[in-house]
């Protein structure tokens, strides 16, 4: 799977966690998810949930720990799918 | 005291995962022993006061108090570790629990069993007074909707009091409930989970309190208030695994709490 089409999955599964719209509107690799977005962080469990089953991975506890950007959680589901 | 126990089987998790790799995670056993000691010292003076405080200038009471205390001292007589975790409508509610669970007296005589904090590291860090007094009053301020790896350390450290036989007060729902009830639907904090699942053989303290007269959140409870605090001893159970093991512990725990809720209500003292 390229990286554009992780990309646009995982901000297909942000979405709904999404609070400011408008940021999800210039979304990229770069946005950080809690910051930018605006993600409750409560929520980002929720979120790596979303990602095995989208992408049926097994993600740890400390590989979502460093999930910070968009660019993090595509960098990760790539290396999971490698 | 009702004790229940939910889940399939066991999860063990890596027991003792704060041994070796404490000193590279930014904290240490040295810093946390020192704390220890400051916040056992400091505790002869501030105990009473809060103590006084509560009882005397806010005129606060816990019904059946003596039930309760001598209930969380059988909890405290075994030597596993034990997390409190509460519904969350006060900016006091670790104070009032405390007391709840042990008088001024009790958590003198048995410091480990007042438990832990977790108070938001925004509102501690806003000045150097709130700093000093969270040190001393068994705080870890957490950055709440922070970096992930920055919490993960808070959850080390609270893992590593929680073995060696402290007890830990945490508030699953993250914050107080905005509703003035127990969401099971809305975001839970996973940290809960992922402290019942490391920590082996971690027993959780449910305790639903509310005030007779508090009918939703707010900052502080009413001056004459009297409090119920009701206690369930659970060990939660998953055989998933990773943060879906964490999502299923913390939410198993807030359907005890929830449904604590329901109880409290049917018999709440009109």
């Amino acid at each position: 799977m390229s990286q554009n089409q992780v990309f646009e999955k995982v901000v297909a599964i942000l979405k709904p966690y999404v609070k400011d719209a408008d940021a999800l509107a210039s979304v990229s690799l770069e946005s950080n998810i809690l910051d930018d977005l605006k993600v409750n962080s409560a929520r980002l469990v929720d979120v790596v949930l979303a990602f095995e089953d989208v992408f049926g991975i097994e993600v740890a506890d400390d590989d979502a720990d460093k999930v910070a950007t968009v660019g993090d959680a595509v960098r990760l589901i790539q290396g999971k799918l490698a | 005291m009702k004790v229940a126990t939910a889940g399939l089987e066991t999860t063990t998790g890596p027991a003792s995962a704060d041994a070796a790799a404490v000193s590279a995670r930014g904290w240490s056993r040295a810093s946390l022993e020192r704390q220890r000691l400051v916040d056992r010292l400091a505790s002869f003076v501030w105990l009473p006061l809060v103590t006084l405080l509560m009882r005397v200038g806010l005129r606060w009471r816990i019904r059946d108090a003596a039930r309760c205390r001598r209930a969380y001292a059988k909890l405290l007589a075994d030597p596993r570790p034990l997390l409190v975790v509460a519904n969350h409508l006060t900016m006091v509610d670790s104070a009032v629990i405390g007391w709840g669970l042990g008088s001024g007296l009790d958590h003198l005589l048995r410091h480990r069993g007042l438990p832990w904090n977790v108070p938001l590291k925004r509102r501690v860090d806003s000045s150097r007074l709130w700093q000093a007094l969270a040190y001393a009053m068994k705080c870890i301020p957490v950055p709440r909707g922070g970096d992930r790896q920055e919490v993960a350390h808070v959850l080390e450290r609270l893992g590593y009091l929680l073995r060696r036989g402290d007890a830990v007060l945490l508030f699953p729902e993250g914050g107080r409930s905005r509703s003035g009830r127990i969401d099971c639907e809305a975001a839970i904090a996973d940290g809960v989970g992922r402290l019942i699942r490391d920590v082996e053989g971690c027993r959780v303290l449910c305790v639903y309190a509310r005030g007779d007269a508090q009918h939703t959140w707010s900052n502080f409870p009413a001056r004459g208030q009297t409090f119920t605090i009701a206690l369930r001893l659970v060990e939660p159970r998953t055989a998933l695994r990773g943060p879906r093991a964490s999502r299923d512990l913390a939410t198993q725990v807030v359907r005890h709490l929830a449904d604590m809720e329901r109880e409290y209500f049917e018999r709440r003292p009109s």
